[in-house]
């Protein structure tokens, strides 16, 4: 979740609210604090309400709640005659566009880093990482309309931002982390999108990076906002977004005409968001009987208006997609402290899921045996898996890119996960007697098949196949009713001659063994250990 | 193994009573007896003669002469009664040491006369040292028993026997008894809340195509959450059944422009492939809401806790596998209210008295609400669970009509409150130091 640091001396200027009073109510307009100081809060807030991405914003927000400033704002956008052509080439490689101008801005330090903390979530939130649109902001004062919004080729040149020699785009995508992390959006080889001015200028390279020609500085008393992506309805988000924050702190908003052979249009295209104003649906899912009035006065102090039955919503508000989406602006311009909460009674009876009760009971006998519960994860590493068993892993199931190499196969046995457990209590007393009961997956032919085994491991130097077998049978009996049958076999975890398969009514259920030598030594154990594995499901079959 | 001590001591053996004695009582007896008549008490007249000369010498006897003949009588008794004395108390065992000088001398006169003699007896006293002692224990001890054993038991040789002593001050043995997990514990009790409120456990897989984890619950195609930084796709799988059609093609719809549901939807081209895709779930809302689609009920409460995956760095605060406990409630005139209502009920049966909700967003709730808890520990308020009523982009698609309440804890931010520790990785830790000495019921 973004987050947007709020200076308190500075935010109480902007709400005209005391303190306590603002930190009160910041959680109820959706923003979680999670820190504060003497002179600073870190609140987080949703990627849905980028609105909320600067103190600005969310002073806009919460001079409503309060009542200092109700209703929707309006923004008022002139013509700046400023026009931005754009090349029919970019269909295919960035066709969408927006842009408009903001003057009469005297920004200090803090509003540039608010609007720049803003760009950056919006680029990672919504913009999803850029791919989705881009956000360029220059100084316009230091550009020559008209612009033009253009392909090029490899070979174009221009001082990117931050820089003091002109680079090609070739080398930009190569030679700098921009380039590296943003390039790959850009789909094609050879074409590439760039906006330039009547000199020739090149404003930016999106969505990688701007030059360094417009570059915003604190002088900068007009910006010049450019939104470029894939898709207009984000592109016109972002662009409202930027604008209506900047118009908040003081600009005035200009449009750009955009155009496109045989189309014209200005942006931004800040009309209202409209929504019917279904008091029926409100009232059902709060529970609240509000009148009419009562549900208008609580809109006005989410910033929206109302005229007769349909709900008005600045631009910026690009989370509102259906009408019961009103129900929850109701509820916090209402005061969602001032629910009161009513317990919805049953007549049912509730029931636990029968295997889960057997889960639970298999844990119950398996520390009346006097074994110790573990619970461990079921992503292991492939080592303790497989290899450490001398045992193939061609048939793993294993995750996309983990992050952790510890986490990254899923488990198709419990045996490794004890044993894994026994080498990290080699200084722990003796006789050692573990069990885990866990979900284990195994690759099947037209997928990955699940099941839940009871595993169980003891460790001591007197420890023998017997006794192993003596705490199976034991619990099978006690558990399912069940008695078992032991066959000699083979398993990859325990020694030749000292392992069972295990059946229970004609079905292979598990296996029972003595732990090979390889293996203890593999896990860097000096005592022997036994032990056996069981699939839940089928001894639940017994209990029938 | 003995120490012998020899010692003499001597005694005195009366043989006879002496003859003055036998006179003085004569007299005693009878007053005043003549010469004759006296002469006749003794065996002879030399006894009689002896004893007369030696009790008339010593003034205990007189004579008169006035009479005819002439009678003697006692004159003086107290001579007499001493030497009765001396001879009682000898002819009782009395020791020579236990005299007096007088008395000595006297008794000394009756020795050499014959009538006391003196026998010298000699002692010899064996007493037993400690090693004697010792190895007479060990003799015993041949006869104690070590412990009641069947045999002994069965053969009545335990009688008149002891149990040989032990050192019952000495340490015994370590011993840890087996013991559940206490996060099954915890899971056993939230699972018992929920059944006491009325609800049906559900239970399923972990493995399920992205479509229910995702699209059925409105999370558009290239949200951020269902990228592989944040969630597990299962390499080189997919589902292979679904298909366009049914609830897959109203969600499709709902996603792409809102289907019938008055949603303006997300306006993207909704690919199936991407639905296909095999995920380990990310929340265990992917049980409930097929739960919901394959029943259609219009009155029903069910839940389920289980582990939900994350593709996450492992931090204090972060698991890749963790538990969550979904809940939802399906019903005819459900609102707001009775979710907080019921999240209150649900937190303090869980022992969190002080919860509060606060306004969040998910794609797939309208109203978003977040639960949080006063932790007094922290001294803050701890996010709980997120919570909210269904979109209708969500129930429509799978033909559900009524409202459903729905919400997702985590469990394992309330143990850690519960048993105040700060590192999620340590309930999943194998220490088996922990897990067999922490107190049973601590922090419940």
């Amino acid at each position: 979740m973004p987050v947007v640091r709020i200076g308190l001396r500075r935010f109480q200027r902007m709400v005209g609210a005391s303190r306590s009073e603002i930190l009160d109510k910041l959680p109820f307009i959706g923003l979680d604090i999670e820190s504060s100081d003497g002179e600073a809060v870190r609140v987080e807030y949703s990627p849905n309400r980028p609105d909320l991405g600067t103190d600005i914003g969310i002073a806009r927000s919460l001079k409503g709640l309060l009542g200092r400033e109700t209703g929707m704002p309006v923004y008022v956008v002139k013509p700046s005659g400023i026009s931005v052509s754009v090349d029919g080439r970019l269909s295919s490689v960035r066709p969408c566009i927006g842009a408009a101008a903001v003057t009469g801005l005297r920004l200090d330090a803090e509003d540039v880093r608010q609007i720049m903390s803003l760009q950056e979530d919006l680029h990672n939130g919504l913009g999803r990482k850029r791919r989705v649109f881009a956000i360029g902001l220059h100084d316009l004062e230091r550009v020559a309309p008209p612009l033009s919004y253009m392909v090029v080729g490899p070979d174009c040149s221009f001082v990117p931002l931050g820089s003091r020699a002109p680079a090609t785009v070739g080398s930009i995508l190569t030679d700098t982390p921009e380039g590296r992390s943003y390039g790959a959006i850009i789909p094609g080889r050879g074409k590439y999108p760039i906006i330039k001015d009547s000199r020739g200028s090149v404003l930016s390279f999106p969505p990688v990076i701007n030059g360094d020609a417009t570059r915003v500085t604190e002088k900068t008393r007009a910006v010049l906002v450019e939104v470029t992506g894939t898709g207009q309805g984000a592109v016109d988000d972002a662009l409202a977004v930027a604008t209506t924050t900047l118009a908040e702190a003081g600009g005035r908003i200009m449009s750009v005409r955009v155009e496109r052979r045989g189309s014209v249009r200005e942006t931004p295209d800040l009309s209202p968001v409209q929504l019917p104003l279904d008091t029926d649906l409100i009232r059902r899912v709060l529970g609240l009987q509000l009148t009419g009035q009562e549900m208008v006065e609580a809109l006005e102090r989410s910033r929206l208006s109302v005229r007769r039955t349909t709900v008005f919503a600045a631009r910026y508000r690009v989370d509102l997609m259906h009408r019961v989406d009103l129900a929850e602006e109701v509820a916090l311009g209402y005061g969602i402290w001032r629910i009161g909460p009513l317990y919805p009674p049953s007549n049912q009876p509730g029931s636990f899921h029968p295997f889960e009760q057997f889960l639970d009971a298999a844990s119950t006998v398996m520390a009346g045996a006097g074994m110790l519960e573990m619970m461990t994860f079921e992503l292991v590493d492939e080592g303790s898996m497989y290899a450490r068993f001398g045992r193939s892993g061609a048939a793993k199931v294993a995750v996309h890119q983990p992050r952790s190499l510890e986490h990254s196969v899923l488990r198709d046995s419990l045996i490794p996960s004890l044993m894994t457990a026994l080498s990290e209590n080699v200084r722990s007393d003796y006789p050692q007697r573990i069990f885990e009961i866990g979900r284990v997956y195994s690759r099947v032919a037209d997928g990955v098949s699940e099941s839940w085994h009871l595993g169980c491991l003891v460790a001591h130097s007197q420890t023998s196949f017997s006794e192993a077998k003596m705490f199976l049978e034991a619990v099978c009996r006690t558990l399912a009713g069940a008695e078992i049958s032991a066959h000699e076999a083979e398993h990859w975890a325990f020694a030749h001659g000292r392992c069972a398969s295990v059946g229970i009514s004609g079905r292979m259920v598990g296996h029972v063994g003595e732990l090979s030598a390889e293996a203890v030594d593999a896990f860097g154990l000096r005592v022997p250990v036994a032990g056996f594995e069981v699939d839940l499901r089928e001894l639940r079959k017994q209990l029938k | 193994m003995v120490v012998i001590s020899e010692a003499e001591t001597s005694a005195l053996l009366v043989e006879g009573t002496p003859a003055e004695l036998v006179l003085v009582r004569a007299l005693e007896s009878e007053g005043q007896l003549t010469i004759s008549e006296l002469k006749s008490r003794f065996r002879s007249d030399g006894e009689f003669s002896a004893a007369f000369g030696r009790a008339r010498a010593a003034g205990w006897i007189s004579l008169d002469n006035s009479r005819s003949p002439p009678s003697v009588r006692v004159a003086d008794r107290k001579g007499a009664e001493a030497l009765a004395s001396v001879v009682d108390s000898a002819s009782r065992g009395a020791a020579e040491s236990a005299f007096t000088e007088e008395e000595r001398k006297v008794i000394a006169e009756l020795v050499r006369r014959g009538i006391v003699k003196k026998l010298t007896t000699k002692s010899v006293t064996v007493s037993i040292t400690e090693a004697g002692r010792s190895a007479v224990a060990e003799r015993e001890a041949e006869r104690a028993l070590d412990r009641l054993s069947p045999e002994v038991l069965a053969s009545g040789e335990w009688k008149g026997k002891q149990l040989r002593p032990i050192d019952v001050e000495a340490r015994a043995p370590v011993f840890f008894p087996g013991r559940r997990h206490p996060v099954r514990d915890f899971i056993r009790e939230v699972r018992e809340t929920y059944v006491s409120m009325g609800f049906t456990e559900l239970e399923g897989g972990s493995v399920h195509p992205a479509f229910w984890n995702f699209d059925a619950l409105f999370i558009p195609q290239d949200h951020p959450g269902r990228e592989m930084q944040d969630t597990f796709y299962l390499e080189g799988l997919s589902d292979r059944t679904l298909a366009r059609k049914g609830v897959v093609a109203n969600v499709a719809a709902a996603h792409e422009n809102g289907w019938q549901t008055g949603s303006r939807g997300w306006g993207y081209r909704w690919q199936i492939e991407e639905a296909r895709r095999l995920v380990l779930r990310t929340h265990n809302t992917v049980l409930t809401v097929r739960a919901l689609s394959e029943s259609r009920e219009k009155d029903a409460r069910v839940f389920a806790v289980s582990k939900v995956y994350r593709n996450e760095s492992l931090d204090y605060k972060h698991l890749a596998e963790f538990h969550q406990m979904d809940g939802i409630i399906v019903g005819e005139g459900l609102n707001v209210r009775h979710l907080i209502g019921f999240l209150q009920a649900f937190y303090k049966k869980l022992g969190m008295r002080d919860i509060k909700v606060w306004p969040t967003y998910f794609p797939y709730t309208e109203p978003s609400l977040e639960v949080v808890g006063y932790s007094e520990a922290a001294k803050a308020w701890i996010e709980l669970s997120g919570s909210g009523v269904f979109r209708p982009e969500v129930t429509e698609p799978l033909g559900v009509k009524v409202p459903v309440l729905a919400w997702g804890p985590g469990v394992e931010r309330l143990m850690l409150m519960r048993f105040g520790i700060d590192d999620m990785r340590e309930l999943y830790g194998s220490d088996l130091g922990w897990l067999r000495r922490r107190v049973e019921l601590a922090g419940s």
